[in-house]
């Protein structure tokens, strides 16, 4: 159990380094959104479930802390992101959208 | 030269904080380190206790039945039981604040009209959020003389859900009506109760209901039902204040 909870630790870690190095290096910011959104959903869960496990009292309090970050991270990145695509912020030119066939925005 | 001033003024203080800390006058410590402070004799020590009254014997959590104040957070039981009145003052500088928003923006109003609507997902998702953000305020106020916590943070966290809604939905708006219901309800039963101590024990605010086992979610008499009565009127409150703010007057 107790090894179970360390290796869920160091995953998430892992995750949320990893996703504060995709926020440092992505060129613009949809691309940086992607990536702290992800990865830090992921480590979030990873590192909240290990301290879950480690301490079994608190695995109740953890799991609603998970739900409450798989609901309103994912949902602020969103709105974030839509923000950003309405403000027509400076966009990286190999990812634009825009010249690409067959995409619309309509949904946005 | 202005970021250099400032820098060695921030840099004298720290060396003064430190200076008065730890080097006082006659070479002693003036700041006793965690958990070498000596309560004997203190008046913290009675509230310690929480027997100001009687022989300063240790509660246990979970054990000690029928204390003088039955909260095992020192803190509530400070707030809402030995300086209840206080209180209730504070609750009424809040009455009164959100009361003179309500006079300053008050009339028959509508919502503010955003540049950009908000989507589903965002409407959708603060819905989910909402009923979260309420169970964890009640909870908060329902474990006031547990935990940290209590009525005013509860409240306030009731408020900030109220107004997540409000930012995430264009056409919002809470009953106002039922606010002033809830608030007005809840600032009675306060001085309803408070009477009824008076009544029967002696003193405004009395804690008159049995104190139960310091540690379970039933104890500490009047503690839990004041603190949910404080947490009903501050999230009340603070909504219709946040109505205030988030809407527009119509023109006649």
């Amino acid at each position: 159990m107790i090894i179970a909870a360390y290796v869920f630790m160091v995953l998430g870690g892992l995750f949320l380094a990893l996703g504060g190095f995709g926020v440092f290096r992505m060129p613009d910011v949809l691309n940086r959104i992607q990536a702290g959104t992800k990865a830090t959903t992921l480590g979030a869960f990873s590192l909240a479930l290990g301290v879950g496990l480690a301490n079994p009292d608190w695995l109740v309090k953890i799991i609603l802390i998970i739900v409450f970050i798989a609901v309103t991270n994912p949902v602020g990145s969103s709105v974030l992101a839509r923000a950003a695509y309405k403000a027509g912020e400076a966009r990286f030119e190999k990812t634009a959208p825009e010249g690409k066939e067959g995409d619309s925005n309509e949904c946005v | 030269m202005k970021k250099f001033i400032s820098l060695l003024l921030i840099a004298c203080l720290g060396a003064f904080i430190f200076i008065s800390l730890y080097f006082p006058g006659g070479g002693t410590l003036a700041f006793p380190y965690y958990g070498d402070v000596d309560l004997n004799g203190r008046v913290s020590q009675a509230y310690i206790d929480k027997s100001v009254n009687g022989p300063n014997d240790v509660v246990v959590y979970g054990e000690s039945t029928d204390e003088e104040s039955g909260s095992a957070n020192m803190v509530t039981s400070i707030v809402v039981d030995y300086r209840s009145f206080d209180t209730l003052g504070e609750v009424t500088v809040l009455l009164v604040s959100t009361l003179g928003v309500g006079i300053l923006l008050g009339g028959k109003r509508k919502r503010l009209e955003y540049k950009h609507a908000p989507n589903f997902i965002l409407k959708h998702g603060a819905r989910l959020t909402f009923g979260l953000l309420v169970v964890f305020g009640v909870y908060m106020f329902a474990h006031g003389h547990l935990t940290p916590g209590g009525g005013f943070p509860g409240g306030s966290i009731i408020a900030a859900a109220i107004l997540l809604l409000y930012l995430a939905d264009d056409e919002f708006r809470v009953k106002l009506a039922g606010i002033k219901i809830a608030e007005g309800t809840a600032g009675s039963l306060y001085v309803i109760i408070g009477l009824a101590g008076l009544a029967t024990g002696g003193y405004f605010l009395y804690n008159f209901l049995p104190n139960g086992t310091v540690g379970k979610l039933f104890s500490a008499g009047i503690i839990p039902i004041v603190y949910a009565l404080i947490g009903l009127k501050v999230g009340s409150e603070i909504s219709g204040a946040i109505d205030g703010f988030a809407t527009e007057e119509v023109a006649e």
